[in-house]
C-alpha cells in the first residue's frame, strides 16, 4: 500500500519541512489552507527582497482571497520549522457557504483583522517605497 | 468497568456478552451488624419517583424496613460504629454513603411521627416467653416474639430498661428520651416489662421456669475487670461501666481535676469524655497504638478535639496512693511485638521505660464478663454463654448479646432476632430460617460514573466549648431532611436495580421491557430473543445488576 | 411495547403535545439569561451547543447551555462508545478547519489517504485528489473494550471539550422524560426537573430515548436500519503492513450483504457491514471470501468487540416544535453515510436558527427545515446511487468494468470521472446529487462505456 513518510498517522493534512514554500507568490490560487500545527510565515516579495509581513500559527488561514478573486498570489507562504497545512478546496468551500452564509463571517474577521493590522503598520510609520 | 469475559463463540470468533439480571449482596447489607436490609431501605426513598411513592410513603416505608430487623434506629443511628459503611463500594472513591447518618435522620423523624412497629403475624400464640435482662438483645427478641402474636414478659433488675444502652453509654451520644421512645413501641406492642426485679431475689428461676415456655438469657456483660495491679483497691479508683451507670444515673461523682482512663474501647472513650465534661482534665491510656484502639475512630477524633490526650504505648503499673487518696499511676512504656494467637499486635514492656502520670482519679475500662450473681439456679458455669449460632443453649433456654462476648449494641439485636426467628420456627413446627449472607459485589463491578463524585454529608457538629459546657449535649446533629435526600441519593444500590433507564435507554434491539409495578430492584424485565450481544446493557449498568451470562 | 414509558412519566408528565403548537403566533426568542438545553453529548449535540454559544458571544448574548449526557467518552468499550464506522468525510475535515476546528493528532486515530475497492474481479486504489490525508479515522468513544490507557481522545468527547471552553455545562445524568410547562420545555432526569427556553433534542438512533416522545407527536420515531461493527486488535505496525492509511472497501456478492468496509484505526481495525440481518454466518462468509483474506486476516486477529447499531435512514417529518429543535440523526441523517456532517449541518442550521432568528415553530420551519429538506432530498439521489451500486455487486461484469476504468484513471492525472464517482460515494465527500449528476456526465458516460466493452472484447496481452 502507499504509504508517504511525510504523512503521520493522526495527523491531517501535509507537512511542510522548514522554509518550504506552501504558496508561492504570483502562481494561480485556487485553494485555502489551515494551519494544523506549527507555524508559517507569510513574506511578500519584490526584486530582491524578502518581507516577512505575518506569522500564522493553528487554526490561522491563508490563501483565502483565491476565493474572492482570480488574481495570482499576493506573497510567498513558508513553513517556519515543520509545519501542518490542511488544504480547503474552493467549491467545496463556496458550496457550503451558499448553505450556510454565516460560515463566511468567520472568513470576513479574520480578514478583518489583517486589514486593521496593516492599517496599523501603515499608520506606524513603516515607509515602503513604492 | 469491565464485565467478565464471555464465552467467544467458536465459529465466529465474535464476542458475546449476552445479559442476564442477577442481584448481588450489597456490602452495606453484609457489613450491616444488625442485619438491616440497608439497600432495600435506601432503594425506597432514593427511588420514590420510580416507584411511585410519595416522600412519606417513602419513609414510613424505609423505616418499617430497618425496624424489620432493628426496632431501634435512632438509638443506632447515634451509636452503632456502622460497620455498613466500611464496605460501601463508595468509600474507595468519595467516601461511603452515611448510612448512620440516614438511619438516625429516618429514626427520628419516625419517633416525631408517633410511627409503630409492624405486627408480623397477630393471631395469640398459647407460648410464654420470659425474656432476662432488658437490654438491647433482650428487647430485640422481646419485639421479634411480640410481633408474631406470642406473650413475652422482660425481667430487669434496674429500675428502667434499655441495659447497657441507658447505663452504659454516655447520656450526650445517646439522649435517654430517644431510647424510652424506641423501647415504648415495643411495650406497645404488648411486651411486659418489670423493672425493678431481680431474678433470685424478687422471683426465682423456678417461677420463670413454670411461668414461660421459653426463657431468653440477655444479661449483658455487667461485670466489669480490673486492672489487676497493686493499689487498684480503694478509693478515687471506678471500673468505666460503674462510673458511666452512676453518672447516667444522676449521681454525682467526685473525679478531681486529673482523670485518667485505662483502656481504648468505647467505654473507655466514653468514660473519657464524660470525665471531661465534669470539667477534669483527662488522659486515656491505652497499650497499644492508635491504630489497635477498638473504639469508634470518629470517637476518640472528637474525644481529641475535646481535649483529652492519649497516652499510647502505656502500661499501668501500680496506683500511686498517699494517705490512701489516689495521686497517679505509674505506667510502663510498651512497644509492639509481633501478633499473639489472636492476631493482634502483641504489647510488651520496654526494659527500664517506667514513668508515672499525676491523676485523682484512675477510671479501668479494660474488660467486662457477665454477672452471674443470683442466677445460680440457672444452673450455668461462669463466663460466657456457649450457644448455637443462633442462640439455642438446649432445651427451652435461648441465650444472645455480651452474654455470649463482647460485641456492639448490633450485634446484640441480631442475637435476639435471629432467637426469636429460630425459636417461632421450632415452636409452629417450621424449618429454621436460612440465612442469606454471600459474597458482596465489589467496587470494580460499580459504574461510578454515573453520579458526581460528591463527598458525604456532614452533620453539623457543636463547638467543643459547647459540647464541654453542656455535657448531655448531643456533639453531632441529626442531618436536615435535605441533607438527608441528598445523601440518599448517592447510594448506587450496589448488586440490585435502581431503575436508573440506562439498559432499556442504549438497547437497540428493545429487550428490556419495563414492569408495570415497579419496586426497588424490579424495573425491567430482560428477554433474549432479539439480543445482539453488545454488551452495552451491562457496561453501562451503575449497580453490577446486569452480567455476562 | 405498548404502554411503555407511562409509569416513569406519567400522566402529568407525558410528552404527548410536545409539538403541537402551543402558541402558534409565538415570537419566542433567546434573551440574556435564557436557558438551552441539549439532550445527548453526541456530536450533533455538541455542534449545536458549540455553534449556539459561539453565535451567541458574536452578538453579545449571555446564554446558558447544559448538555445531557450520562455516559463518559473516556471508557472504552460500549459503555463509552456511540457506534458508528467512525469516520469524518473529506469535506467536513475541510469545512471544520475553516470553522476553527482542527482536529488534533490525539483524536484523528489514522489520517485516511486513499481508499481501496475490492470486488471479486480485483481490487483499485483510489487516490485523494490532493496528496494529503483529509479524511479522518476517528473513536466515537474511547475506542474498543479491550482498550486501556491508550493514548487518544474520543471524538466525541473533543467536540464536549470545545463546548466546555465556550461555556457550556455538561450534566453527566440520564433524560428519562420531557414535558412542557405551557410553552417551555422541561427537562427531567433521575435527579429532577428543570424548565429551559429551549431543547435540542440530539439523542440520535441509538437511545430509544424517542419513545418517551409520545408516538403521537409528529416528531416521531426516525426511520432506521442496522449495521454491523466490530473491532478488530491487529497493532499499528500491522496495520501498515497490511490496510495501509486506506479504507478499504468490498463490493462482494455475498446474500444479504450491501456494502462492508475495513477502517484502519490507530492499534485497531473496525470492520462497518450493512445488510440485512447480519449475523454470524454473515461474518463469516465475509471475513472467509478471497477478497477480504487477501487484504486482511482476520483469523489471527481477535475481534475485542462488536455491536449492531441501527442508523438513520428516514428522519421524522417535522423535527421541531415550539421551543424543540431535533439535529443530528434524531432530525434527518445522510442515508448511510456521512452521519457526522449531518450532525454539524442540522446542529448549526438549527443554532444559527435559534440564535439569528427565534425559536418557534415558525422560525425552525422557515429557517432550519429547509437544511432538513436539503438532506431529505440528497437521500433521495443516494437511493439511486444505492441501486447502482447493487447492480455493481450483483454483476461481474459491471465490476470489472468499474475496476478497468477506474485503474485506468489511477495512471492518468487528468479524466478521474470513475475515481471522482467513486471517491466521493464512499467518503461522503460530496451530496449523492453530485455524485448522481457526475456520474452522468459524458466523459463518465463513455469511460464506462468504453471498459464495458473491454470486456466483451477477447482479452489483450497486457493488462
Amino acid at each position: 500500500m502507499t504509504y508517504m513518510p511525510s504523512r503521520r498517522r493522526g495527523e491531517l493534512g501535509k507537512i511542510f519541512n522548514d522554509g518550504e514554500v506552501i504558496v508561492q507568490q504570483g502562481d494561480v490560487g485556487e485553494q485555502m489552507f489551515v494551519v494544523q500545527a506549527g507555524k508559517v510565515e507569510v513574506v511578500l516579495e519584490s526584486k530582491d527582497t524578502q518581507e516577512r509581513v505575518s506569522v500564522l500559527e493553528s487554526r490561522d488561514f491563508f490563501g483565502e482571497m483565491a476565493l474572492f478573486d482570480k488574481e495570482l498570489r499576493s506573497a510567498t507562504v513558508r513553513a517556519l520549522g515543520e509545519a501542518r497545512v490542511l488544504t480547503i478546496d474552493k467549491r467545496t468551500l463556496l458550496k457550503r457557504i451558499s448553505e450556510d452564509p454565516l460560515l463566511a463571517y468567520n472568513l470576513l474577521r479574520a480578514m478583518s483583522s489583517r486589514v486593521r493590522d496593516l492599517n496599523n503598520q501603515v499608520s506606524a510609520g513603516r515607509n515602503r517605497t513604492p | 468497568m469491565q464485565p467478565a469475559s464471555p464465552e467467544v463463540m467458536a465459529n465466529t470468533g465474535m464476542p458475546k456478552y449476552r445479559p442476564r439480571q442477577a442481584e448481588k449482596a450489597a456490602p452495606c447489607e453484609a457489613g450491616c451488624a444488625s442485619g438491616s436490609d440497608v439497600r432495600t431501605w435506601i432503594g425506597l426513598v432514593a427511588q420514590r419517583d420510580r416507584t411511585g411513592l410519595d416522600r412519606e410513603q417513602a419513609y414510613t416505608r424505609a423505616w418499617h424496613t430497618i425496624t424489620d430487623a432493628n426496632p431501634f434506629p435512632s438509638v443506632l443511628g447515634r451509636i452503632c460504629p456502622h460497620p455498613c459503611e466500611f464496605g460501601c463500594n463508595r468509600s474507595e472513591n468519595d467516601g461511603a454513603v452515611a448510612i448512620n447518618a440516614l438511619e438516625r435522620f429516618l429514626g427520628d423523624w419516625a419517633i416525631e411521627e408517633g410511627l409503630g412497629l409492624d405486627v408480623v403475624d397477630a393471631e395469640p400464640k398459647p407460648e410464654t416467653m420470659g425474656v432476662i435482662g432488658a437490654g438491647p438483645s433482650g428487647l430485640s427478641f422481646a419485639y421479634q416474639m411480640a410481633r408474631r402474636g406470642y406473650s413475652v414478659t422482660v425481667y430487669e433488675r434496674r429500675p428502667m430498661a434499655g441495659g447497657m444502652l441507658r447505663y452504659g453509654v454516655p447520656d450526650y451520644r445517646l439522649p435517654p428520651e430517644v431510647l424510652s421512645a424506641e423501647i415504648d413501641r415495643i411495650s406497645a406492642l404488648g411486651v411486659e416489662i418489670r423493672t425493678n426485679t431481680t431474678i433470685g431475689v424478687d422471683i426465682s428461676v423456678e417461677d420463670l421456669r413454670s411461668a414461660h415456655d421459653i426463657l431468653y438469657l440477655g444479661i449483658g456483660a455487667q461485670q466489669p475487670r480490673m486492672l489487676g495491679i497493686p493499689g487498684e483497691d480503694g478509693p478515687g479508683v471506678f471500673t468505666g461501666t460503674d462510673y458511666l451507670s452512676r453518672v447516667n444515673d444522676g449521681q454525682i461523682v467526685e473525679v478531681g481535676a486529673r482523670v485518667i482512663v485505662v483502656g481504648g474501647g468505647n467505654t473507655a472513650v466514653d468514660a473519657a469524655r464524660v470525665a471531661r465534661r465534669s470539667g477534669a482534665e483527662v488522659a486515656l491510656v491505652y497499650r497499644r497504638t492508635r491504630t489497635e484502639m477498638p473504639a469508634i475512630p470518629a470517637e476518640v477524633d472528637e474525644a481529641l478535639a475535646e481535649g483529652i490526650t492519649l497516652e499510647l504505648l502505656t502500661g499501668p503499673v501500680e496506683v500511686l496512693r498517699t494517705d490512701g487518696n489516689v495521686t497517679g499511676l505509674r505506667a510502663q512504656r510498651m512497644r509492639l511485638a509481633e501478633a499473639g494467637p489472636d492476631g493482634r499486635l502483641r504489647p510488651e514492656p520496654e526494659p527500664g521505660a517506667v514513668f508515672e502520670i499525676a491523676a485523682d482519679t484512675v477510671i479501668a475500662a479494660v474488660s467486662q464478663q457477665p454477672d452471674w450473681t443470683a442466677l445460680d439456679g440457672l444452673d450455668i458455669r461462669e463466663g460466657w454463654v456457649a450457644t448455637s449460632d443462633f442462640g439455642g443453649m438446649g432445651g427451652a433456654m435461648w441465650a444472645g448479646g455480651d452474654v455470649r462476648g463482647l460485641d456492639i449494641a448490633g450485634s446484640a439485636i441480631t442475637h435476639g432476632r435471629r432467637a426469636a426467628e429460630n425459636v417461632h420456627a421450632k415452636l409452629r413446627g417450621m424449618p429454621p430460617p436460612e440465612s442469606r449472607r454471600s459474597t458482596p459485589i465489589e467496587a470494580d463491578r460499580v459504574n461510578f460514573d454515573f453520579k458526581e463524585s460528591r463527598p458525604p454529608v456532614h452533620p453539623p457538629h457543636l463547638a467543643v466549648e459547647d459540647a464541654l459546657r453542656n455535657p448531655t449535649a448531643e456533639p453531632t446533629a441529626t442531618i436536615t431532611e435535605e441533607e438527608f435526600l441528598a445523601e440518599i441519593g448517592r447510594c448506587f444500590s450496589c448488586g440490585l436495580c435502581m431503575g436508573c433507564q440506562q439498559c432499556w435507554m442504549y438497547c437497540t434491539a428493545m429487550s428490556f421491557t419495563k414492569v408495570l409495578n415497579p419496586q426497588p430492584g424490579i424495573y425491567y424485565t430482560l428477554s433474549l430473543e432479539e439480543c445482539e450481544e453488545c454488551g452495552k446493557c451491562i457496561e453501562v449498568c451503575p449497580c453490577g445488576y446486569l452480567e455476562v451470562i | 411495547m405498548s404502554g411503555l414509558g407511562q409509569w416513569t412519566l406519567g400522566a402529568r408528565r407525558s410528552i404527548r403535545h410536545l409539538a403541537a403548537d402551543p402558541s402558534p403566533d409565538s415570537d419566542a426568542t433567546l434573551s440574556d439569561g435564557s436557558r438551552v438545553a441539549v439532550i445527548g453529548g453526541g456530536p450533533a449535540g455538541s455542534f449545536f451547543a458549540y455553534f449556539l454559544l459561539r453565535l451567541a458571544h458574536t452578538i453579545d448574548l449571555d446564554i446558558s447551555v447544559d448538555i445531557y449526557e450520562p455516559r463518559h467518552f473516556t471508557h472504552c468499550g460500549p459503555a463509552g462508545c456511540n457506534h458508528c464506522g467512525g469516520i469524518v468525510s473529506e469535506s467536513l475535515v475541510q469545512m471544520l478547519a475553516t470553522e476553527g476546528i482542527n482536529l488534533p493528532p490525539s483524536v484523528v486515530q489514522r489520517g485516511i489517504y486513499s481508499y481501496v475497492l475490492h470486488m471479486d474481479a480485483g481490487s483499485v486504489e483510489i487516490e485523494s485528489p490532493v496528496e494529503e490525508q483529509r479524511i479522518a479515522a476517528i473513536y466515537r468513544g474511547n475506542g474498543p473494550r479491550t482498550a486501556v490507557d491508550m493514548p487518544w481522545e474520543s471524538f466525541d468527547g473533543y467536540l464536549q471539550q470545545i463546548c466546555e471552553k465556550e461555556g457550556a455545562q455538561l450534566v453527566h445524568q440520564l433524560v428519562v422524560g420531557l414535558e412542557r410547562n405551557g410553552d417551555f420545555p422541561v427537562v427531567i432526569t433521575n435527579e429532577g426537573t428543570t424548565t429551559y427556553d429551549l431543547v435540542a433534542v440530539a439523542c440520535g438512533v441509538n437511545s430509544n430515548f424517542h419513545m418517551l416522545l409520545d408516538g403521537s407527536t409528529s416528531e416521531g420515531k426516525p426511520e432506521v436500519s442496522r449495521t454491523f461493527i466490530t473491532e478488530f486488535k491487529l497493532g499499528a505496525d500491522a496495520i501498515l503492513e497490511t490496510l495501509g492509511d486506506s479504507m478499504h472497501v468490498f463490493l462482494l456478492d455475498i446474500p444479504r450483504l450491501e456494502f462492508a468496509a475495513l477502517i484502519p484505526k490507530g492499534d485497531y481495525v473496525t470492520l462497518a457491514m450493512l445488510g440485512e440481518e447480519i449475523d454470524d454466518d454473515l461474518v463469516r462468509r465475509f471475513l472467509d471470501s478471497p477478497e477480504v483474506r487477501a487484504a486482511f486476516p482476520a483469523d489471527s486477529i481477535p475481534a475485542v468487540c462488536a455491536c449492531a447499531p441501527v442508523i438513520n435512514v428516514k428522519g421524522p417529518e417535522r423535527p421541531f416544535g415550539e421551543r424543540v429543535v431535533l439535529v443530528g440523526d434524531a432530525g434527518i441523517t445522510r442515508l448511510y453515510k456521512d452521519g457526522i456532517g449531518a450532525a454539524y449541518r442540522t446542529g448549526k442550521a438549527a443554532a444559527e436558527t435559534a440564535i439569528v432568528h427565534g425559536i418557534s415553530t415558525d422560525d425552525f420551519e422557515t429557517h432550519y427545515f429547509p437544511t432538513c429538506r436539503a438532506i431529505a432530498n440528497d437521500n433521495m439521489f443516494g437511493r439511486l446511487i444505492f441501486f447502482f451500486t447493487i447492480a455493481v455487486r450483483k454483476s461481474k461484469f459491471v465490476r470489472k468494468a468499474v475496476l478497468r476504468m477506474t485503474a485506468g484513471e489511477q495512471r492518468r492525472p487528468k479524466g478521474r470521472h470513475m475515481s471522482g464517482v467513486l471517491w466521493n460515494m464512499f467518503t461522503g465527500s460530496a451530496p449523492y446529487r453530485d455524485v448522481f449528476f457526475n456520474a452522468l456526465r459524458p466523459g463518465f458516460l463513455l469511460g464506462l462505456a468504453k471498459s464495458l466493452a473491454a470486456g466483451v472484447r477477447p482479452p489483450q496481452k497486457e493488462s
